[in-house]
């Protein structure tokens, strides 16, 4: 409507009204000029007519719009707004909260799969070093105790030496007091390593549990 | 039936890639709300599926027998995800409403016609079977997991026992839903033949990052519950077959030729097995002693443990087709093999090669459903 206002430059406006002043009618006679007045209230009748015309077809207009909303809404198409569009407008919103969704999940999926490998390394590692040193430990024991019998071996057999004899025998108790001990090392380091692997991965299973649980309650959305 | 049309229509529609099922499951959740709940929370893998499920039913249009049994299992099969009959319309006017939707102005009411009458059918085909299946067996089984039993660092045994009974073929798999992991299921299989108690076995290996391997693993208590599937899976036995049995059974690959083993130890006459058990550790071997146990008490069982990557192992040690390979000739065995994908295909590949003919080949096969 602003439009036509603009278009139609003739038209009166409550300024025109405001502003009219009416010429003064010819000498000898009084009052104003007649024709004058005349002309503006014809003015004024064009405006009227002009406007309720526009009352009118707006009142048309709101009627026919207002029913189509309606009929939409019943039937599902032809509506102003386009009923299709914002379905398929729902459809996206509901597409992107499913994404969102999809990633936390491939998140939380990424986070354990990277926390179960680096532990699954990590025992590897920790068993591998584990038996590197027992292995080490066990070559150790057995070369001391070749060695030893080598020696008693190849010891001068002098009967008259009672006393090497003897230091002999005391060497060889000595060296199985030793093993003895080497052994019960070995076992006790061993026992020790595999409790601190039971203990930390019982530890990680905790931790693992943690953060699957955080992560589920991350993911709490199961209606996006 | 056109299937030709149909099958270019899709072509044309699947060129927009996740686009397509992205709308389809949107559209059918706005439209029926209820229904999302049959669904896990992360859709991305029902979503990588359901073109391809789409595509193979349009391929098969032009030989209905094969289609008729794959809808029949396909049916059966998703009365476990709680689908009901009028669960079938709503997919169906979402799925008319998509095809609309990316095919644009190339939707006319003739392919529209085509795509509900051929929708029709797979649905009627679907909702058949399902009734059909109703008559003699429950949706899904509660199980009570009776122990879990750690046997190696990444490998548990669970014993579940199911309400009500399930009644199954040695070999075959279900599936199985944690309630921790809600409408997640994954295939087991069963890795002992049927028991008086109703038990089964499953051997879980922990997978990283394994959202249903891991609830199983860390998250069970004796007394909790699962749910159980029906009994699924083609690695049975061939009884009628004369020959003796290769099996070949990389780490958990070990449980259905354990149940397919005790089911032979109960007939009068069991054919010579010779199994391959192989893992890359000698960690891996877990269930060994339990196997040598029973090769101890059976003549006709020779098992044989192999790693390949263990090199304090003290037996045969290489890849799993290798080491079979080296071992002898087995054209004359009917093969079972069970395992990882890429051993699986690798060992069917050169016992082919090695003159085994594809019919005395048995490997597991879902058809319908992911692993």
């Amino acid at each position: 409507m602003t439009a036509s206002w603009q278009e139609d430059r003739k038209r009166l406006t409550p300024d025109d009204v405001q502003a009219v002043t009416f010429r003064l009618s010819r000498l000898g006679r009084r009052g104003l000029d007649e024709e004058h007045v005349r002309s503006f209230l014809r003015d004024v009748e064009r405006e009227l007519v002009a406007l309720l015309n526009e009352k009118v077809s707006l009142w048309n207009e709101v009627e026919r719009l207002r029913r189509r909303i309606i009929k939409g809404m019943k039937h599902g198409d032809e509506v102003l707004f386009g009923r299709e569009d914002a379905h398929v407008h729902a459809v996206r919103i509901l597409s992107n909260a499913q994404l969102t969704a999809d990633r936390y999940v491939a998140d939380a999926q990424a986070y354990s799969h990277r926390l179960t490998e680096e532990a699954r390394t990590r025992r590897d590692e920790i068993l591998n070093e584990a038996q590197q040193h027992a292995e080490l430990v066990l070559a150790e024991a057995t070369s001391q105790a070749s060695q030893a019998a080598i020696a008693s071996l190849n010891a001068p057999a002098a009967p008259q030496m009672e006393a090497s004899r003897s230091a002999l025998k005391a060497e060889i108790a000595y060296l199985r007091t030793f093993g003895e001990v080497y052994r019960t090392h070995l076992r006790a380091y061993t026992e020790g390593m595999l409790r601190s692997i039971e203990e930390w991965e019982r530890n990680e299973a905790g931790a693992i549990e943690q953060a699957s649980a955080g992560a589920s309650d991350l993911l709490d959305l199961r209606r996006p | 039936m056109d299937a030709r049309r149909l099958k270019d229509s899709l072509d044309s529609v699947a060129r927009h890639g996740d686009e397509v099922p992205l709308f389809f499951y949107s559209d059918l959740f706005i439209k029926h709300p209820e229904v999302r709940d049959l669904f896990p929370i992360s859709m991305k893998a029902q979503r990588e599926h359901l073109i391809g499920a789409l595509a193979q039913i349009v391929a098969q249009f032009d030989r209905v027998d094969e289609l008729a049994v794959f809808l029949k299992g396909l049916g059966r099969d998703h009365r476990k995800f709680g689908t009901a009959a009028e669960h079938y319309d709503a997919v169906g006017d979402s799925l008319l409403a998509t095809l609309a939707h990316f095919a644009g102005d190339t939707w006319t009411p003739e392919l529209a016609n085509a795509w509900s009458d051929a929708y029709s059918m797979v649905a009627d085909a679907m909702r058949q079977a399902a009734k059909e299946d109703e008559a003699t067996s429950p949706a899904s089984w509660r199980g009570i997991v009776v122990s879990c039993e750690r046997k190696a660092y990444d490998i548990s045994v669970l014993q579940v026992r199911p309400d009500p009974r399930l009644d199954f073929v040695p070999g075959q798999s279900v599936a199985i839903e944690s309630p921790q992991r809600p409408r997640l299921w994954r295939y087991y299989s069963i890795a002992n033949a049927p028991r008086d108690d109703g038990t089964l076995d499953f051997h879980v290996r922990l997978i990283d990052g394994g959202a249903v391997s891991m609830a199983l693993t860390y998250g069970q208590v004796v007394g909790g519950s699962l749910r159980l599937g029906p009994p699924v899976g083609v690695l049975t036995l061939d009884a009628r077959s004369p020959r003796d049995i290769l099996m070949v059974a990389g780490s958990t690959g070990l449980a259905p030729m354990k149940a397919i083993i005790e089911h032979l130890a109960r007939l009068q006459v069991s054919p010579h097995v010779h199994l391959f058990f192989c893992a890359r550790t000698a960690d891996g071997l877990y269930d060994l002693p339990s196997l040598e146990k029973m090769s101890a008490e059976h003549h006709w069982l020779t098992v044989v443990p192999a790693t390949s990557a263990d090199r304090r192992f003290r037996g045969e040690s290489g890849s799993a087709p290798d080491v079979v390979m080296r071992a002898g000739n087995w054209s004359g065995h009917d093969a079972y093999l069970a395992g990882p994908t890429e051993m699986v295909r690798e060992t069917s590949a050169r016992l082919t090669a090695a003159g085994t003919p594809g019919d005395q080949i048995h490997v597991e096969d879902f058809g319908w459903s992911e692993r």
